[in-house]
């Protein structure tokens, strides 16, 4: 059997007012330091290459978006979020999206669209804030997820960065 | 004959200027704990409190008094619906009435003296007192019956044991500063104490301001004696069932009871509206320093909320059984004993 004994207390203790004292003196200490909150909507979430926001296609420096359309995301994407309807162009890759869209409502932020894409044009953005009145406005078309290249270039190096690494182990 | 700038004013304008101010200063100052209770919890937690409505969340309070106003409120089936509804106006009135009879200071215009208090003068002003303090506990207990709910069952019952146990030595204390000033009418006690030696320079004095301090946080239901609304064990307590602006007026007379106990412990024990030391505190100075005062142990109800943990309730009734009232006891007898052999001719 274990006995854990009470501690034994002095005098200034069982009097209260000398332990409440003290209390009051760490309190009063601590109401004049710097609060440690963020303020939110002012100062945003920190984010860098590594986050994994929303998905985003990717917009080539010719103005021409970098889907062809093959459904290879469509595939991959485990929460069934992203529909795609492919049509023709003229241009020398011949084929883009007509109708690209992700529902950011089932969208998981997983990144397996960003893998499975073969033509670079789906990448994880530092995008993260998600809100709106309706569902429907949250099933993002073409026009909402095109981003130009430079906006995410940090995620493509770290993308490649990457999967360098796994082609050297390999 | 110069004419005064007041002669002209009937008396009676000055009566209701006076209860306006002072009436209209003390739910202000209720309104404005709510504020300072939450940006000094914050503070104290490196954290920056409401700052969202107007400069430094100042407008907070009539922000929050708004969504009361227009909350859905919830009568429980079998709640007493008279008793229920009379509840929150039974905790609130009585503790925004007892302000009546604080002296705040007085006004000088002109020649004439305007004391700033509803009531001056009342020779039972103690008596008023206690007896309205006395009342506001029915609401906690009313509110408590009537919501046909335990956890406020529990928290009217609390209210009322913890109320008596303490009702003592906050009564015993008061009378220290009864007998040193030699009389219950509050200006009478704040006249003794005018000439810069306040009651609690005396040692019963201090032992009695120490008292009175502890019995009025239970006395006003506050941490770490707020038994009768102990969140962990019962919710809420008696006003687990009280929604929208019921709910707000038992806010608005727990705050008001803390305003009015800090201008007693002021005007009691410390001098009211007078500085230490001095022989006479001119009056443009009496009600800043008053205020201050008051002030001063408003902030210490907060201060003390956001440090120390709730005590048991059977610690508590130890502590206000055993300890304060013993201790009050002889400290009213000494008090008298020397008041009676120092005094000539008594």
């Amino acid at each position: 059997m274990v006995v854990v004994g009470r501690k034994e207390l002095t005098l200034a203790e069982r009097l209260y007012l000398p332990e409440v004292m003290r209390g009051l003196a760490l309190t009063f200490g601590k109401f004049f330091e710097k609060p440690i909150t963020r303020q939110y909507p002012e100062e945003p979430l920190p984010t860098d290459e590594v986050t994994r926001g929303q998905p985003r296609l990717v917009v080539k420096d010719d103005g021409n978006i970098a889907c062809v359309s093959c459904g290879m995301c469509e595939i991959a994407c485990p929460a069934y979020a992203i529909t795609i309807d492919g049509g023709e162009t003229d241009r020398a890759i011949e084929r883009e999206p007509k109708k690209f869209e992700i529902d950011m409502l089932r969208c998981i932020l997983c990144g397996f669209c960003e893998e499975a894409c073969p033509k670079d044009a789906i990448f994880m953005s530092n995008e993260l804030e998600l809100a709106d009145y309706t569902r429907a406005a949250l099933v993002y078309d073409l026009e909402k997820l095109r981003r130009p290249k430079s906006a995410l270039q940090r995620r493509i190096d770290y993308v490649y960065k990457l999967s360098a690494r796994w082609r050297r182990a390999k | 004959m110069d004419k005064s700038l007041l002669s002209d004013v009937p008396q009676v304008a000055i009566w209701i200027a006076r209860v306006v101010v002072i009436f209209g200063g003390l739910v202000t100052t209720a309104a404005l704990m709510s504020l300072a209770e939450r940006k000094v919890s914050a503070w104290m937690q490196y954290r920056y409190g409401p700052n969202r409505v107007g400069p430094f969340g100042l407008l907070q309070p009539l922000a929050d008094g708004l969504k009361f106003l227009f909350k859905e409120e919830l009568i429980p089936a079998g709640a007493n619906k008279l008793l229920f509804r009379l509840a929150p106006a039974m905790a609130a009135i009585p503790s925004m009435m007892t302000i009546a009879v604080i002296p705040i200071g007085t006004l000088v215009i002109d020649g004439d003296t305007i004391p700033l208090s509803i009531a001056p003068g009342v020779d039972l002003g103690i008596m008023y007192m206690l007896a309205l303090g006395g009342l506001a506990v029915y609401g906690a207990i009313l509110g408590g019956w009537a919501s046909n709910s335990k956890y406020s069952l529990m928290g009217g019952l609390r209210a009322s044991a913890q109320m008596i146990s303490y009702e003592l030595s906050l009564i015993l204390s008061i009378l220290v500063a009864v007998v040193l000033s030699g009389s219950l009418d509050l200006t009478k006690i704040v006249e003794a104490q005018s000439h810069g030696f306040w009651n609690v320079f005396t040692p019963f004095g201090f032992v009695a301001f120490v008292l009175f301090t502890i019995a009025s946080f239970a006395e006003t239901n506050r941490h770490p004696f707020d038994f009768a609304e102990c969140e962990p064990e019962l919710v809420g307590g008696f006003h687990t069932e009280y929604s929208a602006m019921r709910f707000a007026l038992f806010f608005l007379g727990e705050y008001c009871a803390m305003t009015v106990m800090a201008c007693l412990n002021v005007t009691l024990f410390l001098g009211g509206p007078s500085l230490p030391f001095l022989e006479n505190t001119p009056w443009w100075l009496g009600i800043p320093v008053f205020l201050l005062k008051a002030a001063f142990f408003l902030f210490l109800f907060i201060w003390v909320r956001w440090t120390l943990p709730r005590f048991r309730f059977d610690q508590l009734m130890r502590l206000g059984w055993k300890v304060a009232l013993p201790i009050a006891l002889a400290n009213l007898l000494v008090a008298g004993a020397w008041v009676a052999f120092t005094t000539k001719g008594g």
